[in-house]
């Protein structure tokens, strides 16, 4: 057999599920995950996640948007070409207004929507957990969580016992 | 449940706070009559911006209750029987609007506030109202009787729409009929009508109005965003304190807290893009019936700054940048004393709002020449009185209403899913 991807385990319903991954947040993994075709409220928490880093991406985003905005004005009708448009001055926070909000707005979801890419390790063309059968039918009724072998805790023998303890089936271990 | 000791407590809270508005309207009367006698309008703007504040709080309620009605949001199911008890107040509103209402009819000047209510008022340069076109043109609108009609009509609206919604919900507690909702989902989508033009008219009428030169169309929506923020606020901290004394203590969940705090950013959001609309939209076109009323916020007639400079700063970084940015973060949102300590600067920072809407004016010179005088910022004890004596009031009222209901609407449909509502 190839080098191993990690262990999957599965579980019978929710609840068990839910709980399941309470425990091993407790045991100290860090490389692992769950998975299941609807969302479990509370789930991120059960496992220990802290919150999403996608903010930061938005916040930044728009804080450019704003002086973006801010500087395309000022570069064009005070510094590069001053114009005079209804007696106003060359430049003023005011009436660039409405294109430094527009394009806070507009930048905050690029780095939102890039934020969540770049968090969510996305693109990616290839899982290993997809050599699992079983794993496959995480997208009709399968509740799985996995432990990845480059966790530092991982063990073959010990982890397999421990996804057993906690009420994991159909245990098996995945290839790279 | 220990619903006696409870009770016993909501009742010390409504005695208490029965005591102190009545001790606070006596004083903000005394300088009502002060006024009255002197024809200094700066005690009676007190009692306007005491009413301003309080109802602007009912009237966020009770559109918030309709929205949520309409929308049928699950959710706020717990926080709309407070919004009920806070809607109480309206009848109380009404009676302690009654003062300004008999300016026009019993004082010697009728436009000693609105001073378009008195043809023989001076302007500001030259000649007086009744000689004034942008009056002559206005006056079908502007006349004492219509705008009598109209503020018995706005209080109307107010009180009609609260009292059947309370009426609804209360009576589901007892009966376990649902009819009553869909009677009261029927109502508001009607009702949202209603209210919103009652309100624009009462913005238009109580605010607007007292200079009755300018015009802006986004002066209703204004206080629409005004006034939902200060409930959100207001109904936030309420949530707060009851969940600490007991009333709500282990149902409101973190997940309600959090999205209150959304709407707050939210409406925070919308007040800015309002309120900056309006000025953007009257800057840009520049025509002197307009900007006039930015200017005196902003300098005398002599171009030098006034005191309302500071103030409208104020405004852009207390009332918008500040809490935005605070809000931004979700840490805000979900820990309670500091959404608690946001939603009370907002509140105070709203106290600033209509002072800035509602005190600023044009005053003739001492010998009628050219040029005007700007009514200066200034904080007296009557506005501070007004503002805890109403809200003693108020409150007495909403302590009153919680004695004849339950604290959360126990037979309602969506009452677990808002009790088990996560984020």
């Amino acid at each position: 057999m190839s080098e191993s991807y990690g262990i999957i385990a599965s579980f019978p319903n929710t609840p068990a599920f839910f709980h399941a991954a309470e425990k091993v947040r407790d045991a100290g993994y860090k490389k692992w995950d769950t998975y299941s075709s609807f969302p479990v409220h509370g789930m991120p928490a059960a496992q220990g996640q802290p919150r999403s880093k996608v903010p930061v991406f938005t916040f930044c985003g728009g804080v450019s948007g704003f002086s973006l905005g801010l500087s395309i004005v000022w570069f064009m009708n005070a510094f590069n070409y001053p114009l005079i448009v209804g007696g106003q001055p060359f430049f003023s926070p005011v009436f660039p207004f409405p294109i430094m909000y527009e394009l806070t707005i507009l930048l905050s979801a690029f780095g939102t929507l890039g934020g969540m890419f770049i968090t969510n390790l996305l693109p990616q063309h290839y899982n290993s957990l997809f050599n699992s059968d079983k794993f496959l039918e995480v997208s009709g009724d399968r509740l799985v969580i996995a432990i990845e072998a480059r966790d530092g805790q991982y063990d073959p023998v010990a982890t397999r016992r421990f996804l057993e303890e906690i009420g994991g089936t159909d245990i098996e271990e995945v290839s790279a | 449940m220990s619903s006696d000791t409870t009770n016993s407590k909501g009742n010390n809270v409504g005695l208490i706070a029965l005591v102190v508005g009545i001790v606070g309207i006596v004083i903000a009367l005394f300088g009502f009559k002060q006024g009255w006698d002197n024809g200094d309008v700066r005690p009676i703007m007190s009692w306007l911006i005491g009413i301003g504040f309080w109802l602007s709080i009912a009237i966020g309620m009770l559109f918030l209750t309709q929205i949520w009605y309409v929308f049928h949001a699950r959710w706020p199911t717990i926080i709309r029987r407070q919004c009920e008890h806070g809607m109480a107040a309206f009848p109380y509103l009404l009676v302690l609007f009654l003062p300004l209402l008999a300016i026009p009819f019993l004082h010697e000047n009728p436009g000693l506030l609105w001073k378009w209510m008195d043809g023989h008022n001076a302007l500001p340069g030259h000649g007086t109202v009744g000689e004034d076109p942008l009056y002559q043109w206005k006056s079908p609108f502007l006349n004492i009787p219509f705008f009598a009609i109209r503020a018995v009509g706005i209080f109307g609206v107010f009180i009609l729409v609260s009292g059947l919604l309370r009426r609804w919900s209360f009576n589901t507690d007892t009966t376990g009929d649902v009819n009553n909702l869909h009677n009261a989902r029927r109502l508001s989508s009607l009702g949202l009508f209603l209210t919103s033009i009652a309100m624009t008219l009462g913005a238009i009428d109580w605010f607007k109005s007292l200079e009755y030169h300018w015009f802006s169309t986004m002066y209703g929506v204004w206080f629409f965003a005004a006034s939902m923020r200060a409930a959100i606020s207001a109904l936030l901290i309420l949530c707060v304190i009851l969940a600490a004394k007991g009333y709500l203590k282990g149902i409101l969940k973190q997940a309600h807290r959090y999205d209150l705090g959304c709407l707050m950013l939210t409406f925070t959001i919308f007040w800015t893009y309002i309120s900056f609309s309006q000025y953007f939209l009257i800057y840009s076109a520049n025509i002197p019936e307009e900007t006039f009323w930015y200017n005196i916020r902003e300098m005398n007639f002599d171009g030098t700054r006034n005191s309302w400079w500071w103030v409208s700063m104020g405004l852009i970084f207390g009332h918008f940048l500040t809490p935005f940015l605070c809000l931004l973060w979700y840490k805000t949102k979900v820990v309670v004393w500091r959404t608690v300590l946001v939603a009370c600067w907002i509140l105070a920072f709203h106290v600033l709002d209509l002072y800035w809407n509602i005190v600023p004016g044009k005053m003739v010179t001492p010998d009628h020449g050219p040029g005007y005088l700007v009514r200066q910022f200034s904080i007296s004890p009557y506005d501070i009185a007004a503002l805890i004596g109403i809200g003693g009031i108020c409150i007495f009222a909403m302590c009153r209403s919680m004695k004849k209901a339950e604290p959360i609407p126990v037979r309602d449909p969506n009452i677990l899913t808002s009790l088990n509502y996560t984020e």
